[in-house]
């Protein structure tokens, strides 16, 4: 960092409570940290840590059911905490502002994008509707949108998430705010939006010098952002470090965890997910360290002792009296126990399924003549971006969408296309766990009650056994036999998913539609749930179509992974053919986009175009940054193949391809 | 149609135990197993008198008066002092005294002995009726919101005609229909009222019906292949309890208000019945020599109606089971 930095903010001892019931409960306890003119801060934690709380500290929030209780937020000398109202309303949007979560709920949906942004600017007194206007166009063009006038004159729901998040950074941006506090402002967008979100952040902190406090739980995408990293657990700073520090050598045992859970993509030898043990649990928190009951290094001295946040090292804080003594675990080397060769079985087949939504001119083709083959026992995965058809073709599997066109046979005979038509058995065979764990179980049904209805419904003549199985099934996802009594608000996300999935693997299925199952899990709970897949699937044999936008995690699970554009497959073959040269254009980007720690950024991978409506070309056309020319919009790609099974669907030769790959890059090596 | 109402009762009790059980303050003591079983936090019973200051404070008050209600109703003809026909005691339209709280009416008879003896008819065919129409209501409307398609359409449209026309007029159709020999007729009274509210109440069920349908839940239970009544009772109906219960505790305050209508009409319950409608209607014209004749069965007749809503409020926000903010 700078050599004489300049603090900017400063925040000490930052006691905070939420009204629970009738008394009060501490959710962000002696928080210390201060960021400097310039710098991005990153603030990391499991969900429920109390970083949204801070964050929102540093903007003067309160409300009703919530207290500071000690502590103070300090910025160029203002006590932001002690401030009345009046002062707040003049000090946010103009010296602070925010970015919040979801661009979707956070854009006014009655108003147009460039009155929104004119309306902050009017607030702090920028100038009149002239001046306003222009201010509102350099920010467009500052964010990357286009300056056009009627781009300004459209409503939210006319922009894509992408676009609707440039929108309300341009709101923060508006006044020349000294402090940008961003909360998860990538979590909701799919990774190639994400990585060109990140890219004008890198973008905007250089050109505009503005501090940033960054929160987020993904360490992944903090090391390509952050100068510096605060991770907090159970309402505690537990480590603050400069972040090439931190990936390089973590302090602090949760730290350690948190960077062994991320599933890496770079580096396959090594065991990715070492999950952190347990839950934070904060009713049951000890006196001493919050994480000493989840810790591997802890001693009886750790659950007694408060541990206070001491330096160690250059510029670096850690909350652990063990700090010196504790090595970073060894990273257990396997050999991929999971990956055998899958039997020759073939259990589901896909032959040219098309579907399409709607009539007329509002026809929206989902799919066009996908076809996909699943062995018994395999684990074949669907990689795309939001929209690109993967969750309609899952759908189309279980029968709730009726394919216009081609086949799904499923162990060789063939499906009806209406799940009301197909028997029982084929019913039971095929298994759906879904994305969200929120809306996937009955909020009024006992896990008990979820899952023996499915057994009973399946397996009538085996009644008896119910009891036994549903405790067996939750000792399948390990869960306690104690949780049979639970309803699902008494269970965290990750718990949840595990319901669900026992729901589905109590009906003894032959295939497991996976929708995204990993991705509204927090990144230690998605490290556990991975392996317990990984489990199942070689004690099993269970076979699982596995839909996911996070290549690390289809990278470790999958054995074959099909490539999906706009409804179209353009690459598919093993795990291992895919995620090397050659590859289709398109997977490269995705590649590219996927933020790996101890990576630094490469620039320049441009702007995500509109691609080309015309149906006869290749799909990717006009977002393609190895595009040959005119062909590409005019002709429909030919599949090429390899050997092995890999097929990638591009004007490009195989050897081109291959020439023109750069992923992986360049990784520096990890110390 | 039995077996529904067995069902949707049941469903309440159940709610109305796993309240009381509450298992999420049973310990889930049994450590794992295996070490990488989960075992669930720990979590402390509290003595049924903390649970019953958790709850929410209108479920308790509300719960308060609808036992008084119920104490009343059940006990009232054995400790009233006078019959609900029983004339000459006291000067007529004499007002509010020790020991004629509610006065007396035109016919000397004492109001508040009326008001006790009438408790049982309204709570039996004001809230039979109510919950007979809820049941009907609830069936129609969950499986019509569910089904979707041309069946949805077909009965919307017969609920809509049947809500357009008046409910007074609706209820004398019906009554009329019935034939003279049953008029006054409990029976008919409770089927009449149900008339009367199932459409109303089925369109609240239905909009509730789509919105659940779309829960990723529910689509678990057809992927499985559940019939269409089995999806309703499983996982519609639990979820719309709460929307339900508020309905239900609206209607039943109107109830006893349609039922003395009729009767007013000579449709309904006959005087000398004590039924807390009529006893309005009946002394309506006594407004303002004698207060407290309405007064006294109005004031009755309020606080079952609040004390209803206090108690399916409450009981809606504790079966809401929210996520509480502790453990976010």
């Amino acid at each position: 960092m700078v050599e004489n930095r300049q603090v900017l903010v400063k925040v000490t001892d930052l006691t905070v409570s939420y009204r629970q019931g009738s008394g009060w409960h501490q959710v962000v306890d002696g928080v210390d940290f201060e960021i400097a003119r310039g710098e991005v801060f990153g603030l990391v934690g499991e969900s429920g840590c109390g970083k949204s709380t801070v964050a929102l500290q540093l903007l003067g929030y309160r409300h009703a059911a919530m207290r500071t209780d000690r502590g103070s937020v300090d910025l160029e000398g203002v006590g932001i905490l002690k401030l009345g109202r009046l002062a707040l309303n003049a000090l946010r949007g103009n010296t602070v502002s925010y970015v919040p979560q979801n661009p979707t709920t956070a854009l006014s949906p009655g108003m147009r994008a460039g009155e929104q942004i004119g309306e902050c600017l009017a607030a702090h007194h920028y100038g009149d509707a002239a001046a306003c206007l222009a201010r509102t166009t350099e920010l467009f063009g500052l964010v990357g949108l286009p300056e056009a006038p009627d781009f300004a004159r459209r409503f939210p729901h006319q922009l894509s998430g992408g676009q609707q998040q440039r929108v309300c950074i341009a709101m923060a941006l508006a006044c020349d705010p000294k402090l940008v506090v961003l909360d998860e402002p990538t979590t909701g967008l799919d990774v190639t939006t994400q990585e060109q979100i990140v890219e004008l952040l890198v973008d905007l902190r250089e050109r505009l010098a503005m501090s940033m406090l960054y929160v987020t739980h993904d360490l992944g995408l903090l090391s390509q952002l952050a100068d510096r990293i605060g991770v907090m657990y159970a309402g505690r700073m537990v480590e603050v470090a400069p972040a090439a520090d931190l990936f390089a050598d973590p302090k602090h045992p949760y730290t350690q965890g948190l960077i062994g859970a991320i599933p890496r993509i770079d580096d396959v030898t090594q065991q990715p997910s070492r999950p952190l043990r347990g839950l934070l649990q904060r009713q049951s928190l000890p006196k001493g360290c919050p994480f000493a009951p989840r810790c591997d290094a802890a001693q009886p001295r750790c659950f007694d002792e408060v541990q206070d946040l001491k330096p160690c090292g250059a510029a670096r804080m850690a909350a652990c009296w063990r700090v010196d003594e504790i090595e970073p675990p060894l990273a257990l080397t396997q050999g991929d126990p999971s990956r055998r060769p899958a039997a020759v079985d073939s259990l589901l087949n896909i032959d040219a399924v098309s579907i399409a939504y709607g009539h007329g001119k509002r026809r929206f083709q989902a799919l066009r003549n996908v076809s996909l083959d699943v062995r018994k026992g395999e684990t074949v995965a669907l990689v795309g971006e939001s929209g690109s058809g993967k969750s309609t073709l899952a759908r189309a599997i279980a029968g709730l969408v009726e394919p216009v066109s081609g086949s799904i046979r499923l162990q060789g005979r063939g499906l009806a296309a209406k799940v009301k038509a197909r028997t029982s058995e084929q019913r039971r065979l095929i298994q759906f766990v879904f994305q969200n764990p929120d809306a996937s179980l009955n909020p009024r049904a006992a896990v008990r009650t979820a899952l023996s209805r499915p057994f009973d419904f399946y397996f009538p003549d085996r009644a008896s056994e119910a009891g036994g199985r549903v405790i067996s099934t939750l000792a399948d996802v390990r869960l306690d036999q104690a949780y049979a009594r639970r309803y699902p608000d008494q269970l965290s996300g990750g718990e949840r998913q595990r319901v669900a999935i026992a729901r589905a693997l109590i009906a003894e299925p032959a295939l497991l539609l996976c929708d995204e199952i990993l991705s509204a899990l927090d990144v230690s709970v998605q490290a556990s749930i991975l392996a317990l897949l990984q489990r199942l699937k070689t004690e099993r044999g269970i076979a699982m179509l596995f839909i996911s936008h996070d290549l690390a995690v289809v990278r470790m699970l999958a054995d074959r992974v099909s490539v999906l554009f706009r409804g179209d497959v353009v690459e598919s073959g093993s795990c291992a053919q895919v995620f090397s040269a050659p590859f289709h254009p398109y997977t490269h980007a995705l590649l590219e986009a996927v933020p790996v720690p101890r990576k630094r950024r490469r620039r320049g991978t441009g702007r995500r175009a509109e691609t080309s409506s015309s149906p006869a070309g290749c799909a990717y056309a006009g977002r393609c940054a190895w595009q040959i020319g005119a062909i590409c919009e005019t002709d429909a790609p030919p599949w090429r193949t390899a050997d092995g099974g890999l097929a990638i669907r591009c004007h490009h030769s195989l050897d081109e391809l291959h020439h023109r790959a750069t992923w992986p890059g360049d990784f520096a090596t990890p110390t | 149609m039995i077996a529904a109402l067995v069902s949707i009762t049941a469903n309440l009790a159940a709610d109305i135990a796993a309240i009381l059980l509450n298992p999420r303050l049973r310990t889930g003591k049994t450590m794992a197993e295996i070490d990488i079983t989960l075992a669930p936090a720990e979590q402390k019973r509290p003595r049924p008198l903390a649970l019953w200051r958790q709850m929410p404070l209108s479920f308790r008050i509300g719960s308060v008066i609808l036992a008084i209600h119920l104490f009343v109703a059940v006990t009232g003809p054995f400790w009233a002092r006078y019959g609900y026909s029983q004339m000459g005691a006291g000067p007529p339209l004499s007002g509010m005294s020790l020991a004629h709280p509610f006065g007396i009416d035109q016919l000397s008879r004492d109001v508040f002995s009326r008001v006790v003896h009438g408790s049982h008819i309204v709570i039996l065919l004001a809230l039979s009726g109510t919950l007979l129409g809820l049941v009907l209501g609830s069936i129609i409307g969950l499986l019509s919101g569910y089904v979707g398609g041309w069946v949805d359409e077909a009965v919307q449209r017969v609920l809509e005609a049947l809500i357009s026309i008046p409910f007074l007029v609706l209820a004398l159709i019906a009554i009329a229909a019935a034939g003279t020999d049953y008029s006054g007729n409990p029976v008919l009274i409770v089927l009449v009222v149900a008339l009367v509210y199932a459409p109303r109440i089925a369109r609240m069920a239905r909009a509730a019906a789509i919105d659940i349908a779309t829960r990723d839940y529910v689509t678990v239970a057809r992927l499985r292949g559940e019939s269409a009544w089995s999806v309703m009772l499983r996982e519609l109906l639990p979820n719309a309890t709460g929307v339900l219960l508020v309905e239900f505790a609206l209607r039943a305050g109107y109830a006893p208000v349609l039922i003395g209508s009729l009767g007013f009409l000579g449709f309904g319950l006959r005087p000398p019945t004590p039924e807390w409608g009529l006893m309005i209607s009946e002394n309506r014209s006594l407004l303002i020599i004698a207060p407290s004749t309405v007064l006294g069965p109005g004031l009755a007749l309020a606080s079952l109606v609040v004390g209803l809503n206090l108690f399916t409020e409450g009981l809606a926000r504790v079966l809401g089971r929210t996520v509480k903010l502790g453990n976010q």
